[in-house]
């Protein structure tokens, strides 16, 4: 099992707003506490790798407290000079949200041949709110994720100079320099909610497929459709191509860490997912196909969700070392998954240092028959 | 009276149309959220015209046509339809989103028609006002920014919550962001070129207008060389919803002086 460590940033508060994306105002943010913040973060994602995770992710989002990396190549970038060996992924950078996505293009690349080769490349289309903060019209939003991805890849693999000419990107000249370092170009992943034209894309381009803060059985259900579009593709997907993600709590013991999760789970769903209805499916976002799926059989919203629905449903992980090994086996034997992919919160910076300690030392050692596999060969290109 | 409905092929486009009434043809556009109801107001017009009320693609239950980018498409197409329909001259009378693309059509062929009347339109930016964001908006503050007398949104309401009605609404809606969504609800273009305007041209609007106020208005007035403003006092953006009898009598005057 490989192990990447999951960042959002967030900036935790509690407020009384109907949404914590879009009209959250900004008058919350202190500036001077973002600040402690954001070190303090990036140290965790360094610590990371000095504790064993082979990999660390950054990831992208507008305009709320959930999250507070906007430009997560800004975050890639300051880790690469700090970290020498894990992979660095950026999951992802939101391609539609982008005037200009070979801009996108040149960043990886840069960041890949700085980091010697480390960069895995998320593409995403940006979740709701985000065409809201962004005022992108979500009409389009998948329309220029295939054109920009296909822009994306080709300035990486292609020699330039050549002209680009699509419905919503046009270039006389793609020549990006510096080209990447990875050949072909660095491993693309997929993280995405589970909409069947994504999951058929993503596996007929081998690139992995990963879906956050989904309950495990919609998760399964999923992944065992994306495993069927590599078979009708010609191919069985590799366990690296799916990854188990969610957040994990560990203590010493389960009482412990049951605590602990509460109030860092629960701030996530309820207040961090927290946002106006309008938000979730901005108009034209979602095809008619799987806006029936999610009509039909309606999903609760995060912040109906209880402690107990959350630990039950497999949105999180709390537990001892022991029960956390034992969860993490079941989770990955049912999504047949390879990469743990997870962030931590104990509360504290010092208190999250201790507990990604202790998930290294008594958690992580028992996963690593496949410590000699490098999980980026054969998938994500 | 019961409208006659029927659907015609435009170009490949499928359009759903209510008709009703004698006269001279009279080609109703209507708002957001309006597509395919036959309301009091077009009621009242079809006593003294041939109403012909198509129903925008995407709304109203329609099929989306994808190769609509922008609102000029909008424009083209009833153009489109006006030469299907072999309709040389039309009244134009069009509502909020309506309004909009009624004003493209008329700086595009303003000699296609009679008279044209614009309720509440929105479509050209207008100093220091900006359109509140209603996609951004729950349902109560939408009915909050649109009603002056909310009671007159439920004649909009849609008939059920069942999934097939919730993708038409969600089909309806992105329909409208397609061409509204940034710019919001104006084209850039459009103020400069209402100059064109030769159609003796009504503005109707409601006092109460929260999403396109007053001030829109008479920058449409200012714009539009032959035009009059006649304003509702008990209405908000949707005059013809709150005040059909009072809007429809006036528009009916107006496109009868205009033949004359």
């Amino acid at each position: 099992m490989k192990f990447y460590y999951f960042h959002l940033m967030p900036y935790v508060i509690d407020h009384g707003e109907p949404s914590s994306w879009v009209t959250l105002s900004n008058r919350h943010y202190d500036p001077a506490v973002g600040h402690t913040l954001y070190h303090q973060y990036l140290d965790q994602l360094e610590y990371a790798e000095k504790l064993g995770w082979d990999g660390i992710c950054v990831n992208e989002h507008h305009q709320n407290c959930y999250g507070t990396m906007p430009s997560p190549n800004v975050m890639a970038a300051m880790l690469v000079r700090r970290t020498s060996r894990a992979k660095i992924a950026i999951l992802g950078n939101g391609l539609p949200l982008r005037e200009n996505p070979l801009r996108i293009a040149e960043e990886i690349a840069m960041l890949d041949v700085v980091s010697g080769g480390r960069v895995i490349s998320g593409f995403v289309r940006g979740i709701g709110p985000e065409y809201f903060s962004l005022a992108v019209n979500p009409t389009h939003s998948r329309e220029r994720f295939y054109e920009a991805a296909e822009l994306i890849l080709r300035a990486w693999t292609e020699e330039g100079p050549f002209p680009f000419d699509g419905r919503f990107y046009r270039y006389p000249y793609v020549n990006p320099w510096p080209r990447p370092l990875q050949k072909p170009h660095p491993p693309v992943w997929c993280p995405s909610q589970g909409s069947s034209e994504t999951v058929e894309w993503a596996a007929q381009r081998r690139f992995p497929y990963l879906m956050v803060f989904t309950p495990i059985k919609r998760i399964a259900q999923i992944y065992g459709e994306y495993r069927e579009a590599c078979q009708r593709f010609g191919y069985t997907a590799s366990p690296y191509q799916l990854t188990v993600n969610l957040p994990i709590v560990v203590a010493e013991n389960d009482a412990k860490a049951r605590e602990i999760a509460q109030a860092s789970a629960l701030w996530v769903y309820h207040v961090g997912l927290r946002m106006l209805p309008p938000f979730y499916q901005p108009p034209g976002y979602t095809t008619e196909p799987s806006l029936r799926r999610v009509l039909t059989n309606r999903p609760k919203l995060p912040t109906e969700l209880t402690f107990e629905e959350l630990e039950d449903g497999g949105y999180i992980i709390c537990g001892s070392p022991a029960t956390v090994r034992d969860k993490l086996r079941v989770f990955a034997d049912e999504l047949r998954a390879g990469i743990v992919c997870s962030g931590m919160n104990g509360g504290s910076h010092e208190a999250t240092l201790e507990m990604m300690e202790l998930f290294a030392r008594e958690v992580m050692p028992h996963f690593r028959e496949d410590a000699n596999v490098d999980e980026t060969v054969g998938v994500g290109r | 009276m019961t409208p006659v409905t029927s659907e015609l092929d435009v170009r490949g486009t499928p359009v759903r149309l209510q008709r009703a009434g004698d006269g001279a043809p009279l080609l109703f556009l209507h708002g957001a959220g309006a597509g395919g109801r036959w309301l009091s107001f077009q009621q009242a017009l079809a006593q003294r015209f041939d109403v012909i009320a198509p129903t925008h693609p995407g709304h109203g239950g329609s099929p989306a046509a994808e190769w609509i980018e922008d609102i000029s498409d909008l424009a083209f197409h009833y153009l489109d339809l006006l030469d299907a329909l072999k309709l040389d001259r039309v009244h134009l009378v069009g509502a909020s989103l309506g309004g909009w693309i009624a004003a493209e059509i008329a700086v595009m062929a303003s000699h296609r028609l009679s008279s044209l009347a614009l309720i509440d339109p929105v479509g050209i930016k207008v100093d220091g006002w900006i359109y509140p964001f209603i996609f951004g908006m729950d349902l109560p503050q939408v009915v909050a920014t649109v009603f002056h007398r909310p009671e007159a949104a439920m004649a909009l309401a849609p008939k059920d919550q069942s999934v097939d009605t919730l993708v038409e609404l969600y089909r309806q809606n992105a329909a409208m962001a397609r061409v509204a969504w940034n710019p919001y609800l104006y084209d850039p273009r459009l103020r400069r070129r209402l100059a064109r305007i030769a159609a003796p041209t009504l503005l109707a609007w409601g006092e109460h207008d929260r999403l396109a106020p007053l001030v829109c208005a008479e920058a449409w007035r200012k714009e539009i060389p032959n035009s009059r403003l006649v304003t509702f006092s008990h209405s908000g953006h949707v005059p013809h919803l709150e005040e059909p009898a009072a809007v429809a009598a006036v528009v009916i005057e107006f496109c009868q002086a205009a033949r004359s």
